[in-house]
């Protein structure tokens, strides 16, 4: 019995070995292959969503898949938990952050290697059509959604506090689609969101408005861990590449809810 | 953020976990008796309808069941969504946490052997004092391991809440993980949520000994 579990045991070892090898194998015969991993929030229409082919797809999966063949890598795509990006970032589970993601200060502060920024962002409100709110003036007293992580979220603790100071609430939700579906519902009067969101809601579901009024500029960027700078810049080249050879603005073209004025490459 | 203004808001927090917690128990437990005695019901209709039922609620993902309670009027009958969330989201729980309940209380009456019955009719007890008088003390103590088996486990669900933003413990939690880029506060919801366990576990003991009277 002893035996036959020594031998066992040896095979398993071999079995191990000859794994390992393998591997190496394969690396080596590939090494030039570089997988690139985009994490990207899967709710987050125009810009990252599941699309109807089941496949991710979105404005800035799009780039970046053109990108990634412009150099030659394989390309995937990551969805993370939006309020936990930064940590999936460096955990290693995917090789940047870029879905629509508002550059933050206390991103850079944080030491992540950060992007040119590609995209000029406001924050607006969503309602419901016929609402009496015209502007952020009558949100006193009124039930406001937000979704938890975004800058929008950051913007009402800090920079617009005053203003949040002056909801009856302030819903922190956990997703776009709840915020909306807590809008439709009518718990709360208003969604303070992303406008490419918001007019991307607006047009695939009828009844609702985005109301015309820019209540906080900020700009999208992609965080990439810290010392990824080579990596940065190697995506930033392909991007510009991208941008001059046209593929860029065709790639825009698709998705009409993203003003090409508020593409930055496209304005320089 | 400080670490007392963290404990703060999350103690915050609790205060609405324990309503979580105490409504879904009053609701859950006498429903659950309910469901049982349906469950065992003689009419196989009946008893068929409330199997299907409890597949359902123990089958199913109780996220999910959040989920559909709180948005699926929304979606299905346009309805309006529960300004207080506590509404849904106790409803969710109790139903869910019934179906669960019915089967312990099942298993417990079923555990009491037929002696009995027959015992009690000779000795002109009607059926509802055999079941009131004999059967059910013997029941509640025999099942009342398992029960605080479930009774721990709502105290961790609770935190589920947090799909549908009502904001519990767990909701503010991850608010201010999320401002602070900080893991603290998880710990910190973690400590509160073994000390609420803690004090279950002590009340649940007590309950139990006091049951314990033929020892």
């Amino acid at each position: 019995m002893k035996r036959v579990f020594a031998f066992v045991l040896a095979l398993a070892m071999v079995c191990c070995l000859a794994a390992c090898g393998s591997t190496n194998n394969a690396a080596s015969a590939d090494r030039d292959k570089v997988t690139f991993t985009m994490g990207v929030d899967p709710e987050y229409p125009p810009f990252s969503y599941l699309g109807d082919n089941g496949q991710y797809t979105g404005f800035d999966v799009e780039v970046c898949a053109a990108a990634c063949e412009l150099l030659g890598w394989d390309f995937q795509v990551f969805a993370v938990n939006w309020d936990e990006k930064l940590i999936q970032l460096d955990a290693g589970e995917c090789d940047c952050v870029w879905s629509g993601m508002t550059i933050l200060d206390s991103m850079k502060e944080a030491g992540y290697v950060i992007s040119q920024p590609y995209y000029d962002n406001t924050q607006v409100l969503l309602v419901k059509e016929g609402s009496d709110i015209t502007s952020s003036a009558d949100l006193a007293g009124k039930r406001v959604a937000v979704m938890l992580g975004t800058s929008g979220e950051a913007m009402l603790a800090d920079d617009l506090a005053d203003l949040a100071a002056s909801f009856d609430d302030l819903m922190i939700c956990n997703s776009f689609l709840s915020c909306f579906t807590e809008l439709g519902g009518g718990s709360v009067d208003a969604v303070f969101v992303d406008l490419p969101v918001a007019a991307a809601y607006a047009a695939e579901n009828p009844g609702f408005t985005v109301i015309n009024e820019a209540l906080g500029a900020e700009q999208y960027g992609i965080a990439f861990r810290s010392g990824d700078q080579a990596l940065c810049d190697a995506i930033e080249g392909a991007v510009a590449e991208l941008v001059s050879n046209g593929t860029y603005a065709e790639i825009a073209a698709k998705y009409p809810d993203i003003s090409p004025d508020n593409l930055v490459f496209l304005n320089k | 953020m400080t670490l007392l203004t963290m404990t703060v808001k999350l103690a915050e927090g609790l205060g609405k976990t324990c309503a979580i917690f105490f409504l879904t128990l009053l609701f859950s437990l006498p429903l659950g008796m309910v469901v049982a005695l349906l469950r065992m019901s003689k009419n196989r209709l009946i008893s068929g309808v409330t199997r299907f039922v409890i597949s359902i609620l123990r089958g199913t993902p109780l996220m999910l069941q959040l989920l559909a309670v709180t948005y699926g009027p929304y979606y299905l009958f346009g309805a309006g969504v529960a300004r207080n969330k506590l509404i849904p989201v106790v409803v969710a729980f109790a139903i869910n946490y019934a179906a669960y309940f019915a089967e312990i209380y099942r298993g417990g009456i079923e555990s009491i052997p037929v002696g009995q019955y027959e015992a009690a009719e000779v000795l002109g007890y009607t059926k509802l004092q055999t079941f009131v008088r004999i059967i059910l003390p013997q029941v509640v103590k025999r099942i009342l391991p398992s029960i605080t088996n479930e009774v721990v486990t709502l105290v961790k669900d609770t935190s589920m809440a947090f799909t549908v933003s009502y904001q519990e413990m767990f909701t503010i939690g991850k608010q201010i993980a999320n401002s602070q880029t900080s893991f603290t506060p998880f710990l910190v919801a973690g400590v509160f949520y073994y000390v609420f366990n803690g004090v279950v576990d002590f009340a649940m003991g007590r309950i139990e000994k006091r049951l314990n009277y033929y020892q």
